[in-house]
């Protein structure tokens, strides 16, 4: 009965408009999903900023909308990299911002009173929604199955590869970029699909606001091209191809080139020179062709072939010569150091102290894609059934981030989404194969007799010569419903581990905002841990409006965001000189490092230490770094090795060495840590390691402020002293320590003869 | 008496001038020792006349263990680098201008001298300053080279010691151009273009097959997606013992492997997405009924039992992970 009710709705075009509804309905739920799974940190914490980078963003998003987009664009900031500043105008990728203040304003312009912040923390959810759809609408270009699109929009939105750059909180670049990305890539098929001017068009806009997002957009610039060369090789140039390329190329490099920060790169570095040369060959190709088309004589085409090899050839060596005379920009280090990848741990050591820089071990694969990793390979394998162009993108694609993404965790990102739409494609068409009511009816043998006469043998052969090996045989379909039943039910329950699996990783591993701890009572109630905020409160609070604070970089961004006060060096690390000034400064004795505070006018120092609450990230651990980097620039001053112990052990106990003890970051992170313990019971608790009984003596700064669980400590540098004397002795003197007399040395007593 | 006198006064100028005169001359001896074979090899009795304490010249020593009794894979490796830097440095100032000489101590020649100096590793490369002349340093220990980033190039060491010998001369290091590696390059260049030329015609099936190019695609990202970069880049190793004398195929933690590891990985992928393409793509190919039910059932048994020890994998390398299937919980 129930058949009968159902039927007039999926027929003709009341069918289609039922199709239509149904698939806007899930393609609204797939969004709203994809927003949900992504708010774990607004309801177990606050609407809040998470982490580093997106501290920055919020910062410069505030300057946007309190200044307008002029003064934004010429934003001198002299409140990071005292005493140098910054250009930050001129140096960041503004599409985030821009974005974040055009909804602002347009949601005052409709009376909704927002706060910025809340636009800023929810704006990344927001875009997954978007990347969702524009998953949908570029798996369709690769499918003929509706439901591809409608699991690969799903896969997107939930997927922890996209997750762990996307929830709630974490407003940075990436947030995005994705969405622009996938999108872009969209556009590119649509445009090479029809080859129509327009789309290409579009596509080089979409292209613009992505070079204003991310640094990522390298990754268009190489991978079109590539897409490009693989379909010249493959003999599939074609007007619409060469319409569509040059389009995108030439509107797409005007448009990345209004971006001050990125400027006149995309004529002048290496890393764009993939995409000028493929729009010189598609020229010279397209010339061929043309006279080709004229010229029926075969002689003359293959003199033309010799002349494009040669063009080719004379152009690359002039591009290998104008790279040579320096011309061209070199490779910026962190591209070349995906390429070797040896590169950036000799030349480089701020590259390879960024742990996003790392490696990827398979378990993070598993970890942020989980089934959609081993369905992958055969999504890619379905794309040679029909190697049309758009398939040919796809493969292409597939193996250029699956390479990058094994390089550099950071770079999971780009592979997520060619990761859902491969697992998509084939996801959907088993589904569609086994979810198919219809079986055929069982052969009898004289069908097959029929079957094998019929096919005929010169047939056969072109299949061979062509297809895939799997695609010999005529498709027949399922014949039992026993097996239709078992294949759909286990994919069900694979979808559905898959499910959980998602939320487990976002709640667990990517919701937390870094910036605040949650840890559990032994009651298993919920404990929060609020060191850094109360911290930049205190500072916010208690210290001068300009008052210069020194700390790891990896702390500036949150100090300029939350403290609101200068620093010397931050995220952005454009100085390494001034980075490895700091660095020393950390590492030397505090007779070396009070000269270098004062130069820098630095007023507070900050350090992060986890000791007390065995909180791994901190600056003890991080200390090697500042070590290596400041070696980089004064080998004769810090030495790494110093750090070691005779047996090449980094120890901060007891056996810790004599430059250990006596640097300034060892001093300040244990500074009167033995009185929190009885004696002979003080202990490190991220280390591990009994500490000894005698703690460290600092006559240059005093403590000026200990956070709740000792992770923030603050020191103030002391000023000059009054009365001339150097800081060790005046200290000295105020512990109330006689001093030395060294004028009467008295020997054993003698007796005296005259 | 006077005798006595006499000849002591006599000797007097000529022990002032052996106590000041050879400091020159053991330069120049030296140097012309080292014109014909730079580095210097040393034993205990050379090393102590070389750096004994009145010297008018910089003496940079490289206390090495080559023998492979010792097992020093540093500095066999660092060897070259160094003959390399010591020639080219002693060809470039065949005058001594720099008044460097370069010398080179195995363990088995000076047990005595890693002694005295206590010395528990190799290689070590000391540089001695001199005490008196032009150059002269307050200082009179050595400074000391210790290879903590691995092997070093000659170029690297080179700036290491310019460091401390400012305003005299540093001859740049020489590499001897290497004409069995150019001249192999080039024969192989040609060798493959002649092949070429002459096997297009059967290759181009080859390369125009769909089948190869699928294999080498799906191959590439098998490998890339199970870590095989980072074995690359951290050089892991192959396998590692578990300390009970068996061997330990996973390595625990989240962010470590082998090598092993990750082909076992790479093959349960393979597995999966294997019998995922066939379920998809031959199954419903199949014109026997029975035929096919056998297969769907062998095919979704393999997804199945593969999936499943995969997650039980994934389990021990992160311990709190809550889902898993059954066979292998």
């Amino acid at each position: 009965m129930s058949d009968t009710i159902v039927e007039p709705f999926l027929k003709g075009s009341t069918g289609r408009n039922t199709r239509g509804i149904l698939r806007l309905s899930i393609l609204v739920l797939i969004a709203a999903a994809a927003i949900a799974s992504r708010l774990f940190s607004v309801i177990r914490f606050e609407s809040i900023i998470h982490e580093f980078d997106p501290w920055f963003n919020f910062r410069a998003t505030k300057y946007l909308v309190q200044n307008g987009f002029y003064d934004f664009w010429d934003w001198f900031d002299d409140r990071t990299w005292h005493p140098l500043g910054r250009v930050t105008g001129g140096t960041l990728y503004p599409g985030l911002m821009v974005t974040s203040g055009i909804i602002y304003h347009a949601l005052r312009a409709l009376t909704i009173p927002v706060d910025i912040r809340n636009i800023c923390v929810l704006l990344a959810p927001g875009f997954s929604g978007l990347t969702a759809y524009a998953t949908y609408l570029f798996t369709n270009e690769m499918s003929t199955s509706p439901s591809a699109g409608l699991l690969a929009a799903a896969f997107m939105g939930i997927a922890p590869g996209y997750i762990s750059r996307s929830v709630a909180g974490s407003y940075d670049n990436e947030a995005i970029a994705i969405f622009l990305l996938v999108f872009t890539f969209f556009l590119w098929i649509k445009a090479l699909k029809v080859g129509s001017v327009m789309w290409g068009a579009l596509c080089a806009l979409f292209y613009g606001y992505m070079v204003s997002a991310w640094g990522g957009y390298v990754f268009i610039t190489n991978l079109i091209p590539l897409h490009v060369f693989v379909l010249v090789c493959m003999g599939r140039f074609s007007p619409r191809l060469y319409v569509s390329y040059c389009t995108w190329y030439a509107l797409g490099t005007l448009a990345s080139m209004q971006i001050p920060f990125v400027g006149f790169l995309p004529i002048r570095s290496s890393e764009h020179m993939s995409a000028l040369g493929v729009f010189g060959l598609l020229q010279l190709v397209g010339f061929v062709e043309f006279v080709r088309s004229g010229v029926p004589s075969k002689q003359f085409a293959t003199l033309l072939r010799g002349f494009v090899l040669a063009v080719f050839a004379i152009a690359f060596g002039g591009l290998v010569l104008l790279t040579v005379s320096g011309v061209i920009a070199p490779w910026t280090g962190r591209f070349y150091s995906l390429w070797d990848t040896g590169y950036a741990k000799i030349h480089i050591p701020i590259i390879a102290s960024v742990s996003e820089h790392q490696p990827t071990a398979w378990p993070a694969f598993f970890f942020d894609l989980n089934l959609l990793i081993w369905l992958f390979p055969a999504g890619v394998y379905l794309c040679f059934l029909k190697l049309a162009d758009e398939q040919v993108f796809v493969v292409v694609y597939a193996i250029l981030a699956s390479y990058f993404s094994g390089v550099m965790v950071r770079l999971m990102l780009t592979l997520t989404p060619i990761v859902c739409v491969a697992a998509a494609l084939v996801l959907s068409h088993l589904l569609d194969t086994y979810l198919s009511i219809k079986s055929p009816s069982a052969p009898t043998d004289a069908d097959i007799d029929a079957a094998s006469n019929a096919a005929p043998a010169p047939s056969k052969k072109a299949a061979k010569q062509d297809g895939l090996r799997a695609m010999r045989e005529p498709l027949v379909g399922i014949y039992t419903t026993f097996s239709k039943t078992s294949v759909v039910s286990a994919l069900t329950a694979y979808l559905l581990i898959f499910v959980l699996h998602c939320t487990w990783v976002t709640s667990n591993a990517y919701s937390s905002p870094s910036v605040v701890l949650a840890s559990r009572m032994p009651d298993g109630s919920q404990h929060i841990i609020d060191d850094y905020r109360e911290a930049y409160q205190w500072l916010r609070q208690n210290t001068k409006e300009d008052a210069k604070i020194m700390s790891w970089w990896d702390y500036g961004y949150q100090i300029g965001g939350m403290a609101d006060r200068p620093t010397l060096v931050d995220n952005n690390t454009w100085n390494n000189t001034h980075i490895a000034t700091v660095g020393k400064a950390m590492s030397s004795s505090e007779e070396v490092s009070y000269p270098i505070m004062r130069q820098h006018e630095v007023d507070y120092v900050l350090v992060v230490f986890g000791g007390l609450l065995g909180y791994s990230g901190d600056d003890i651990n991080k200390f090697l770094w500042m070590v290596r980097i400041a070696e980089g620039i004064w080998p004769d001053e810090v030495k790494e090795r110093d750090f070691f112990t005779e047996r090449g052990e980094y120890r901060v106990d007891e056996g810790a060495t004599e430059t250990m003890k006596k640097s300034l970051m060892y001093k300040m992170s244990y500074y009167n840590y033995n009185a929190l313990f009885p004696p002979g019971q003080c202990q490190d608790r991220v280390r591990g390691v009994k500490m000894p009984d005698q703690g460290p003596v600092l006559n240059t700064v005093e403590e000026a402020f200990t956070s709740e669980n000792w992770i923030i400590r603050i020191y103030k540098v002391k000023d000059l002293d009054n009365v001339g004397r150097d800081h060790a002795a005046a200290a000295s003197f105020e512990r109330g320590n006689k001093k030395k007399k060294t004028t009467k040395r008295r020997g054993p007593k003698v007796l005296r003869v005259e | 008496m006077h005798f006595l006198k006499g000849l002591l006064l006599s000797l007097l100028p000529a022990a002032a001038f052996a106590a000041k005169k050879p400091a020159v001359d053991k330069f120049q001896q030296f140097h012309a020792k080292a014109l014909s074979s730079a580095p210097l090899k040393l034993d205990d009795a050379v090393y102590t006349q070389l750096t004994s304490a009145p010297r008018d010249y910089s003496v940079a020593v490289l206390l090495t263990a080559l023998e492979s009794r010792f097992g020093c894979v540093l500095c066999r490796e660092f060897q070259p680098e160094w003959d390399l830097l010591s020639r080219s440095w002693t060809k470039g100032d065949k005058q001594g201008d720099s008044r460097l000489v370069f010398g080179t101590l195995d363990f088995t020649d000076g047990k005595n001298t890693f002694q005295s100096l206590g010395l528990q590793t190799a290689p070590v490369l000391l540089l001695f300053q001199p005490t008196i002349g032009p150059h002269a340093v307050t200082e009179t220990g050595p400074i000391r080279y210790d290879f903590t980033n691995g092997p070093q190039s000659a170029e690297q060491v080179r700036s290491w010691i310019g460091r401390y010998l400012t305003d005299r001369p540093h001859p740049q290091v020489q590499r001897p151009i290497n004409w069995t590696y150019g001249i192999a390059v080039t024969t192989t260049i040609l060798g493959t273009i002649s092949f070429l030329s002459v096997a297009w015609p059967y290759a181009l099936p080859i390369i125009q097959n769909r089948n190869v190019w699928a294999a080498i695609s799906l191959i590439s990202i098998l490998l890339f997606t199970s870590g095989h970069m980072f074995n690359h880049i951290r050089k892991v190793p192959y396998v590692a013992g578990d300390g009970r004398g068996g061997v330990s195929y996973f390595a625990g933690g989240f962010s470590n492997q082998y090598g092993l590891e990750t082909q076992i990985v790479a093959a349960m992928y393979g597995l999966l997405s294997f019998a995922t393409i066939s379920l998809a793509l031959k199954v419903p190919r199949i014109k026997d009924p029975k035929t096919q039910q056998v297969a769907v059932l062998i095919w979704g048994g393999v997804i199945f039992v593969m999936y499943s020890f995969l997650l039980s994998v994934f389990r021990i390398k992160n311990g709190g992970y809550p889902f898993w299937l059954p066979p292998f919980s």
